[in-house]
């Protein structure tokens, strides 16, 4: 119960989950990296493999960045039927994800200055890499007894080529799918950072399809892939960009797509996001 | 696996070919969208000796310099893509980044014996091969200022060179 969490212990596991995130390949993660490894022909592209998941081994060891775009903290919270969540206990998170960033270290990325300045980013950037604020919270019920913080850090180049739009189905969910693997092949060749992770969600509105999306990186494994996601997966390869756009069969790594309610018309909302190589960058921890 | 160790020699950039892993060993420049136009700028001006820069032979890393590291990012945007040909003029031999450049920018560093070269965005391994890491102008940018580091074995793909692109399918 939350009248009994230690605040001071939350910062603390907040902050070293976020570094968790920030510095490490989940196993499955590093299991998807050595099955393309073994498997991509093309040795160029075998290679760039390689020195992605070389770099993992040492940004593991060191606790520190996987990348130099350390990404901006977006925070994913399930909450249990006798769990509560307070203004406290979000207070202490952010209070941790702070820490955590100047830990890392984060890359000192937060825009200073009022509504104009942060836009062109006339004042400059704050030097405190503490200072760079985490994205509103996205909580879920969940019917386990607990309450668990994921922690994940966005990079700006899937952010560049994500896509947020709307599909009419024509009450076919290949036109769906279809469209989606378009989307996906556009966003891979563009991003550079390949091999991807693609992350989808299909809700009833921007908002919802966007939180689905978000829950499908905070949960997706490389190891538990449905019908829906190994078929995009299978198509976005067929297009041959590969590692780096050096060419191959593997631009995408898999694909953790989450489908949520669906409006009564011909209309899908689509969010889809090109995770980079080292993304979806998580850790999670629960909060006793 | 091809070494070279800066400042690199116009017979050694002659030699490269599109898919050769290369491994650059020495001082490199540092810079990305906000600071190379201004070092453009100084070239059109000569007055990049008048900074203490001298880009013969040496290599530039498109990246910001922070305390998270250094990684590479897209060389195909404008600020970026847009100061290849200056930069080469001035004698840089090798543009670091990452992602597909034009034709046109290709045939421009092609003439003048220089290459472009991919390497991944492995900040961690880069980190181990980085040292003595120092503002070489225009400190008032930050980590986007021109930064001189040293290095140590940095491994990259030649992605254009002779007219070529490893993009070409």
């Amino acid at each position: 119960m939350t009248n009994n969490i230690n605040m001071n212990e939350v910062i603390e596991k907040v902050a070293a989950t976020l570094v968790t995130a920030g510095s490490t390949f989940r196993e499955d993660q590093k299991e998807a990296y050595r099955r393309v490894i073994a498997s991509e022909k093309m040795e160029s592209s075998c290679w760039v493999m390689q020195q992605v998941l070389e770099n993992a081994e040492v940004a593991e060891k060191s606790r520190g960045p996987l990348c130099d775009d350390t990404g901006i903290p977006h925070v994913f919270i399930e909450v249990g039927p006798n769990r509560a969540l307070t203004g406290a206990l979000m207070q202490s998170i952010k209070a941790g994800i702070r820490e955590g960033l100047r830990r890392l270290p984060g890359r000192p990325m937060a825009v200073m200055g009022d509504d104009y300045a942060r836009i062109d980013q006339s004042r400059g950037l704050d030097p405190d890499s503490g200072a760079l604020l985490p994205s509103p919270f996205l909580v879920k019920e969940v019917d386990e007894d607990i309450l668990r913080v994921t922690i994940l850090m966005l990079g700006g180049g899937p952010a560049i080529r994500g896509i947020t739009q709307r599909v009419f189905h024509r009450h076919d969910v290949s036109i769906v799918i279809d469209e989606i693997v378009k989307r996906a092949v556009e966003g891979v060749k563009n991003l550079g950072c390949s091999p991807c992770t693609l992350a989808v969600g299909i809700g009833r509105s921007q908002f919802e399809a966007t939180s689905l999306m978000m829950e499908a990186m905070a949960k997706g494994n490389y190891d538990v892939q449905s019908e829906f996601e190994q078929e995009i997966t299978q198509k976005v390869n067929e297009a041959n960009v590969g590692p780096l756009g050096l060419g191959g069969k593997t631009s995408v790594l898999a694909t953790f797509a989450k489908i949520g309610p669906q409006r009564a018309s011909g209309v899908r909302i689509v969010a889809l996001r090109p995770c980079c190589c080292f993304e979806p960058r998580r850790a999670s921890v629960e909060i006793d | 696996m091809i070494h070279l160790t800066t400042p690199i020699s116009e017979e050694d950039i002659a030699k490269l070919q599109v898919g050769d892993v290369v491994s650059i060993s020495g001082d490199i420049f540092c810079g990305r969208d906000a600071v190379l136009p201004k070092v453009c700028k100084l070239i059109e001006e000569k007055r990049l000796s008048e900074k203490g820069i001298n880009l013969q032979g040496s290599v530039m890393f498109h990246t910001a310099v922070s305390p998270a590291g250094i990684g590479p990012t897209s060389s195909n945007k404008v600020e970026i893509e847009g100061s290849f040909e200056a930069l080469s003029k001035a004698g840089l031999k090798i543009h670091l980044g990452k992602g597909a450049i034009s034709q046109n920018t290709i045939n421009a560093i092609s003439k003048l014996n220089a290459v472009y070269a991919i390497i991944p965005p492995v900040t961690a391994l880069l980190g181990s091969k980085t040292s003595d890491i120092e503002i070489a102008a225009y400190p008032e940018l930050g980590m986007e200022a021109l930064h001189k580091v040293h290095v140590s074995e940095y491994q990259a793909i030649i992605a254009a060179a002779q007219g070529r692109s490893i993009y070409d399918k």
